[in-house]
């Protein structure tokens, strides 16, 4: 076995891959402390067009996470079959529990697939990658890149149609229950072409059913269930509220919440926010009701990298903000709880106080903390500018650049599709 | 303003002008003298002066490509704020920023320089090609460059609206420029906008460049 090193961290065997990131188990060699290790490489993301100029220098980023001990569903799938229908039904009910609440956050996955299904110790499930996949537009040119089979996939996303996350974040965790009871796939096709002949049977012109079979071991009423959720037409597609006042889904329900939040001392936060290095602290932000600042045109100009004459203070590894902006239509409360969940799927603390988050984490070296500071401002009517920097930290300066980097592409992914909805509003009008 | 021209001392190591004459110089810009870029914050800043000055040219003098370095940490990234603050910087519009005219430029970003300097200094940055005003066009190029910078795009339509709000706001007397004194009132009504006029680094420099305390030569009476 070869064994790898990143600083005192010797690196295992890949325990979860996803469209950009690897997660890899490893070991603190110092204290022996199992973590799990996400990789990302910048050549894929860079190939992707997604970030370009940031993430020029080195070749990778490592993050080290919690290890979520109870593995992959996937592999208990492949280690033991299928699973019972008590089983699948418990997983299944948590994976709706969970993308539900993602959904409610305007999150959506569109990446749902076992192996981003994790377990924790007590058996639960934990979806991950929710930030990492936020991806909109670029969905179909991803997977093909990706050398895995894009058998989870809505066939609306495969046939390159806009498409709504919701709807298709169903398809996901119908074909995951397909998996979960069947111990294998119901579109097991290997290239795009034929797995999207077996989606649509085009008669006349019209899309009818999808083409798959359940094996005579199916409840009944799960086969309906799933029939009702692989329909091709995302707008006959079952709902995830229809899903659960479904009988067969109802049974033994027990609804989890899957982010258990921490009893935050309101004080401790508010400190911690005014700890922060930031001049727009003195603005008044009180009322909790209130809009997020308005920007004018000179506001938006002094943001500017070139009119902060601190940076000639070179006060050492401290002095460096890293800093990048986003443009969303989104309400600002709306691309804020995005965010929280990005963040938090990716294993950071957030406190929101107003229009503005402050997103905490251990650093990739886990030596240090490190802090962004995200602010939403309204630019015009209905047009939000989302300003991302670092706040301070002890971080080294490559571990900030990298923590940074990592946080500025989780959250580019999620705003691209404002941007590029965007830029598709123009063209159209 | 009048001693920016009056004197021009020239010494020995090029850029390099007295401490004591330009904590002077800067003491006579000021009313109040205790509000004085001291003799140590200057030998302070020379420190910090020779370290960008000799960054990419070894000839004690700042250029554009140094100042990018500084600001950016890349040499080669151009960028409309930054060329605009380098050539204000450059009061003698040769092409690099000496050390009297850095220490001269710097004492309006400190914390105890008058408002008054800084709403001019600012002023004059967004004056872009200077008429003594600041044009509807000329804004609309700064918030492109502020969005170019960052790597955001805006329909035209968006940013027309964004100009308009603010020039409307601004512009009171509606002639389709911003004056000095309508500058002032916008400025007097948005505070924030020239928050980053003041460097409050510029108060502690001398912790920031310790080397200063070792190599002092001047006793300072004003600490």
């Amino acid at each position: 076995m070869v064994l790898r090193k990143v600083g005192k961290y010797e690196i295992g065997r890949t325990i979860g891959e996803g469209t950009f990131a690897k997660v890899k188990f490893a070991q603190n060699t110092e204290t022996g402390e199992s973590v799990a290790m996400k990789v990302l490489d910048r050549t894929t993301i860079v190939k992707h067009k997604m970030i370009d100029q940031v993430l020029a220098s080195r070749t990778k980023i490592y993050i080290i996470l919690e290890f979520i001990t109870g593995g992959e569903l996937f592999d208990k799938i492949v280690n033991h079959g299928r699973l019972s229908e008590a089983e699948s039904r418990r997983y299944f009910q948590q994976l709706i529990d969970g993308v539900d609440y993602c959904h409610s956050k305007g999150v959506y996955h569109r990446d749902l697939k076992p192996e981003n299904l994790l377990l924790d110790s007590q058996g639960n499930i934990k979806i991950s990658d929710f930030g990492l996949s936020a991806f909109p537009e670029q969905g179909v040119s991803m997977l093909r890149t990706t050398c895995g089979t894009p058998n989870y996939v809505a066939p609306e996303v495969i046939s390159h149609k806009g498409y709504n996350g919701a709807p298709a974040d169903v398809w996901s965790c119908g074909v995951i229950l397909y998996v979960l009871l069947a111990g294998y796939l119901p579109f097991d096709e290997l290239d795009l072409t034929t797995l999207y002949k077996t989606f649509f049977l085009v008669s006349n012109g019209s899309i009818e059913k999808a083409q798959f079979s359940c094996p005579p071991s199916f409840p009944v009423g799960a086969k309906s269930l799933i029939h009702r959720i692989l329909d091709p037409n995302p707008e006959h597609r079952i709902t995830i509220q229809q899903i659960r006042s479904d009988e067969w889904f109802q049974k033994e329900y027990v609804p989890v919440s899957l982010l258990e939040y921490e009893d935050i001392n309101l004080d401790d936060v508010n400190a911690a926010f005014d700890n922060v290095e930031d001049q727009r602290t003195n603005q008044p932000c009180e009322n909790d009701d209130m809009a997020p600042l308005t920007l004018n045109a000179f506001d938006m100009i002094i943001l500017s990298q070139g009119l902060n004459l601190a940076n000639l203070f070179d006060r050492g590894q401290d002095s460096m903000k890293y800093q990048t902006r986003f443009i969303s239509q989104k309400p600002p409360k709306v691309v804020l709880s995005s965010m929280e969940v990005v963040a938090q799927s990716m294993g950071f603390k957030t406190h929101i106080r107003n229009y503005k988050m402050r997103i905490e984490g251990i650093s990739a070296n886990k030596a240090s903390h490190f802090s962004v500071i995200l602010e939403v401002f309204e630019i015009a009517p209905t047009f939000y500018m989302v300003d991302i920097q670092n706040a301070t930290g002890d971080a080294g300066e490559y571990e900030k650049e990298s923590d940074f980097q990592y946080i500025e592409c989780a959250f580019g992914l999620t705003f691209n599709s404002a941007k590029s909805n965007f830029k598709a509003t123009l063209k159209s009008k | 303003m009048g001693c920016y021209c009056s004197t021009s001392k020239k010494t020995e190591a090029q850029g390099y002008e007295e401490p004591t004459v330009l904590a002077s110089e800067t003491l006579c810009e000021y009313h109040d003298p205790s509000l004085n870029v001291t003799v140590s914050e200057v030998e302070a800043l020379y420190e910090l002066y020779k370290k960008l000055s000799n960054s990419i040219f070894e000839d004690g003098l700042i250029h554009r490509e140094e100042f990018q370095l500084a600001l950016f940490r890349n040499k080669n990234k151009r960028n409309l704020f930054a060329d605009r603050i380098f050539d204000l910087f450059d009061l003698k519009r040769n092409g690099v920023i000496e050390f009297g005219e850095f220490v001269r430029s710097l004492g309006v970003f400190h914390p105890n320089a008058p408002l008054e300097d800084k709403i001019n200094f600012a002023f004059k940055l967004y004056d872009l090609r200077q008429t003594g005003f600041i044009e509807r066009e000329e804004l609309k190029e700064m918030v492109l460059a502020l969005l170019h910078e960052s790597d955001l795009e805006l329909s035209d339509d968006m940013i027309e609206t964004i100009v308009n709000k603010t020039f409307s706001d601004a512009d009171i007397n509606g002639d389709g420029k911003i004056d000095q004194d309508e500058w002032k009132a916008f400025v007097s009504k948005h505070p924030s906008l020239i928050k980053n006029m003041t460097l409050p680094y510029l108060k502690d420099i001398t912790l920031a460049f310790p080397s200063f305390v070792t190599r002092t030569e001047i006793e300072d009476s004003e600490m």
